[in-house]
């Protein structure tokens, strides 16, 4: 296979050779890995790569990725982290506007224009930086004899990947994982990977969130060692009887590879270690194990968040163990009642929320899992009890935490596509995508099953969420269609369908708004509301804000079908740097880096400041969300 | 022959001011640089300039958003420039005429009051304008209470805000207050938890535009205190303290190192001068910040400040 830098300019080529999406469940050899989170089947390649950056695609080094080129004049850079913030291409904040917007006349591929092709768009771009990188690598000693494959579990925004000079394949969407077989052309000592990265593709018009426009590896990289039967996706599937007193679980497993006479032994036990099933069986490719009937299970909710402990072992023929899976389930059940109330567990549904971009003001999006406990913290202490992922998935572990902690999950696909529609605060979507575009039709439907087959075993997750801002046509209704296929047991969510109500019916199980007036909120749910209502963003917290929040808490006393809302937002986007008149560590914003045009201090909405300190706001939110945490 | 004894304020009827004495407080009013010039307890000078009315906040991201700056910024030029309509002199509770040269011959080295009483009479630069007065009321005991009156005229936009800014001459260590937690506002004050609170330095917050900020509604008392002085005698005197008390109903206030001016001329926390003064002010009425969006949603209606409505709060001033 050739790697094609004209998939950049085609919306219809969005993944080459990446291994099908699946659960995010670890795996590891022994049981003691399991508390550390360190697998001996796993290895971080994070650190530092060889780096080589050309402000655009000409400028490149097009042969960087052979096994034997010469990276002696590469710099290096870290991995995982933004190539803005590594200081090579310019920081850059702007909201719905395309990033070239006053730079380069650009219309998305099929749409309207004199050349609707998008040839050249952005494989020929000016406009288009490139991060070249390379690392060596030598396999740990347990990964020998298996098959290995490579996760970048976020690359901004479109890559191809190399092995000892072998093409191995190219991934877009930013936010979700891209997986790769590695085996075939692994090779005994050290291995070359080389990654090539680009700014801008196609994938940039479906990328379009209210955020500081980066590129680059900003997540973790690791190699996998899979076992000769491994469990390659899982589904885990809690049902509750009508009386939500009793359940079943139902598990889907997936081998790949898998190998004859292994076998899995499921074990199931409660948080006292009672064991609740325990039932070993012959492994084959795809196979289902369903438990007895549970009696008295414990249901799980903000306020109890009870799980139950999977454990998945996978032996060989002579009983060697292979791997182990672990992985946490909740029972609960959500619905809409026939008074269009959204219940869970039978009663009704409250969100107090918060919208939560990643965001650290040193490291950008790259956040750590220290960043992570710090905002599940104060998501705790501040009786937050829902997180919309806005406007991408966020890194795994923190579906992971909102299992463990109880907070509500509206888990949002990477999609925004809000400078096609939007424009100078009017509605018009002459050049919408994907609206109904054939040609735009896969790849988000690709966003939807990536972002579906990734998280579907947390129990957190009461909504999906199609994406944000990207207005409404046949393809986010196909969206819809695909999440109420696979996953008939949580709600679909989508606010923008409200600009073309003619899909109302197809699109969205909630009518969901954005920054409504109390006083317009009132009025839907007097007039024999559709759906339940909930607000996807409220209460924009902008620099001294976040007055009169007590009109939004009354609609929750007033109408059973006002579900609440999710704060706009958590944290302030904004970048720390040392102030060169004052030498004073301060924080900057859009426009501080000469970036033209810009939308300046528009990302400073959060209940914290960019460095996590609260604003003052918060206690009102405490205040009013505590009112309900109860 | 004045009653020397029962009497314990002396008053000293200068050609431009008038001194009020007591046992720790010393004033001046200046009748040309329109009221009180100088507060001085145990001998250390509270006032930087005149304290005077004030209309103005620093633009909010949602008053920007919304355009409430722009429908409201006469009052931007109300607070920077008012215009000094005269002042009037009560003692012991009866009108006399302004005692400025030559009247004032009449009186010696050894005049003595049971209260003084002086008005001073602002019409602010608004089209129309209205009238604002300040009345400052010294006690027997020294006691100091300032009363402020916004005189209401439909015809001018709703206020950002109205109170009465004191100018301290150095910043402050700390301010202590009995109120609500954290920065409150009207329609943002359900989480303030009442107290009483210490807040060290001046601290503003660090929204990423400055703007206005800091402000704590419901509050009884605030006790400001400094450690230094421009007394070249005496430049770090060790600490002392200023109280100001609600009298009939509690006030908001803010205590700041910058006026609403400086914060909003920066863009950045950094662009703010070194921070040199304490900047009190206490809120007769506070508007809300609003946050249904940062766009275009206005606050709601019942935390505006109308301008229709006259507005008159009262608080006392004492050594701490």
């Amino acid at each position: 296979m050739e790697s094609d830098i004209r998939w950049l300019d085609d919306p219809q080529t969005f993944r080459v050779g990446q291994l099908p999406a699946h659960s995010d469940h670890r795996f590891y050899q022994h049981y003691h890995e399991i508390d550390a989170h360190d697998s001996s089947l796993s290895q971080s390649l994070n650190g530092q790569w060889h780096f080589h950056y050309a402000p655009n695609p000409q400028a490149r080094l097009k042969d960087f990725w052979a096994a034997d080129f010469d990276t002696s004049g590469f710099d290096t850079i870290d991995v995982p982290g933004h190539i803005e913030l590594a200081g090579y291409a310019k920081l850059h904040y702007i909201n719905t506007m395309y990033p070239w917007e006053g730079h380069h006349f650009r219309r998305p591929a099929h749409t309207v224009g004199q050349d609707t092709s998008g040839a050249g768009m952005f494989s020929t771009a000016e406009d288009n930086p490139v991060g070249q990188y390379v690392t060596d690598f030598t396999l740990a000693p347990e990964f020998a004899n298996k098959a290995v494959t490579i996760q970048f579990a976020g690359v901004e925004q479109a890559m191809y990947l190399w092995l000892n000079g072998h093409f191995l394949g190219y991934a877009e969407d930013s936010f979700t994982p891209s997986e790769f077989d590695l085996t075939p052309y692994l090779q005994a000592g050290s291995n070359r990977l080389a990654v090539e990265v680009f700014k801008r593709s196609t994938a940039a018009y479906l990328e379009d969130q209210d955020f500081f426009r980066f590129f680059g590896i900003f997540r973790d990289v690791t190699l996998l060692a899979k076992p000769a039967a491994h469990i390659g996706d899982l589904h885990i599937q809690p049902t509750l009887a009508d009386d939500l007193q009793s359940g079943v679980v139902r598990l889907d497993l997936q081998f790949s590879p898998v190998t004859p006479d292994a076998t899995v032994r499921a074990i199931i036990r409660d948080d006292e270690g009672q064991t609740l099933l325990d039932t070993t069986q012959p492994v084959a490719a795809s196979q289902t194990i369903t438990s007895d009937t549970l009696v008295h299970v414990h249901l799980w909710d903000h306020r109890h968040p009870y799980l139950y402990q999977l454990y998945l072992e996978v032996r060989d023929g002579q009983g060697q163990l292979l791997e182990i899976v672990p992985y946490q389930f909740g029972f609960r059940k959500i619905e809409i009642n026939a008074e269009r109330v959204i219940r869970l567990n039978g009663q009704r549904l409250i969100i107090n929320g918060v919208n939560r971009h990643e965001w650290d003001d040193e490291r950008g999006r790259a956040i750590t899992e220290a960043d992570m406990f710090h905002d599940m913290h104060t998501m705790k202490t501040n009786h937050i009890n829902a997180v919309r992922t806005c406007h991408y998935p966020d890194q795994i572990p923190w579906y992971y935490l909102c299992d463990e902690n109880g907070i509500y999950m509206m888990a949002e696909t990477n999609l925004e596509s809000h400078g096609t529609w939007q424009k100078m605060g009017a509605v018009e979507p002459s050049y919408n995508v994907p609206g109904s575009v054939p040609e735009w039709r896969d790849v988000v439907l690709d966003r939807a099953k990536t972002n579906y087959e990734v998280f579907k075993n947390h129990t957190a997750i009461l909504f999906w969420s199609l994406g944000n801002e990207s207005y409404a046509g046949d393809n986010i209704a196909a969206m819809n269609h695909y999440f109420k296929t696979v996953d008939p047991t949580r709600l679909v969510h989508y606010e923008g369908v409200v600009h073309d109500r003619a899909y109302e019916d197809r699109i969205s199980d909630v009518e969901s708004r954005m920054y409504a007036h109390p006083d317009d909120i009132v009025k839907y749910l007097s007039d024999h509301p559709k759906k339940p209502f909930l607000l996807c963003e409220y209460m924009h917290d902008m620099g001294n804000s976040l007055g009169g929040m007590q009109a939004y808490m009354d609609l929750i006393d007033r109408f059973p079908q006002y579900t609440g809302g999710f704060i706009w937002d958590f944290i302030d986007q904004a970048i720390a740097i040392t102030d060169p008149v004052t030498g004073q560590h301060v924080l900057r914003y859009g426009g501080d880096f000469d970036d033209r045009p810009a939308d300046y201090e528009f990302s400073g909405d959060g209940l914290l400041f960019a460095d996590r300190t609260p604003k003052p706001a918060l206690q009102e939110v405490r205040c009013y969300y505590g009112r309900y945490d109860k | 022959m004045a009653d020397t004894t029962s009497k314990p304020l002396r008053v000293i009827y200068g050609d431009v001011t008038l001194g009020v004495q007591s046992a720790r407080t010393q004033y001046i009013f200046n009748y040309t640089r329109h009221g009180l010039e100088s507060l001085v307890i145990d001998g250390k000078e509270w006032l930087y300039r005149t304290p005077l009315p004030t209309f103005w906040r620093a633009t909010t991201d949602n008053d920007r958003g919304n355009g409430f700056s722009q429908k409201s910024v006469q009052w931007l030029g109300a607070d920077m420039f008012i215009q000094d309509a005269g002042a009037t002199v009560k003692i012991d509770g009866q009108p006399i005429d302004l005692p400025i040269a030559p009247s004032n011959n009449q009186y010696s080295d050894h005049e003595y009051a049971a209260g003084v009483e002086v008005t001073i009479n602002f019409t602010t630069v608004t089209i129309p304008t209205t009238a604002v007065q300040v009345t400052y009321t010294i006690a027997g005991d020294g006691t100091l209470t300032v009363h402020v009156h916004y005189t209401g005229n439909a015809n001018l936009p709703d206020l950002p805000v109205f109170g009465f800014r004191l100018i301290m001459p150095t910043k402050a260590v700390r301010y202590e207050y009995a109120g609500l937690s954290g920065e409150t506002y009207p329609d943002r004050m359900a989480g303030g938890v009442p107290g009483t609170y210490t807040v060290q330095g001046l601290p503003v917050t660090p929204y990423l535009v400055p703007q206005d900020c800091g402000v704590h509604m419901a509050t009884k008392w605030v006790k400001v205190t400094r450690g230094t002085t421009q007394d070249n005698t005496n430049l770090h005197p060790g600490e002392f303290g200023l109280q100001i008390s609600s009298v009939d109903a509690p006030f908001a206030f803010s205590c700041l190192p910058y006026t609403a001016e400086e914060l909003e001329n920066a863009t950045h926390i950094e662009e703010l001068p070194p921070a040199r003064r304490t900047v009190l002010s206490i809120l007769g009425a506070v508007r809300g910040v609003g946050g249904i969006d940062s766009w275009g949603a206005d606050v709601a209606k019942q935390y505006h400040i109308p301008a229709s409505r006259d507005i008159d709060f009262s608080f006392t001033v004492a050594p701490a």
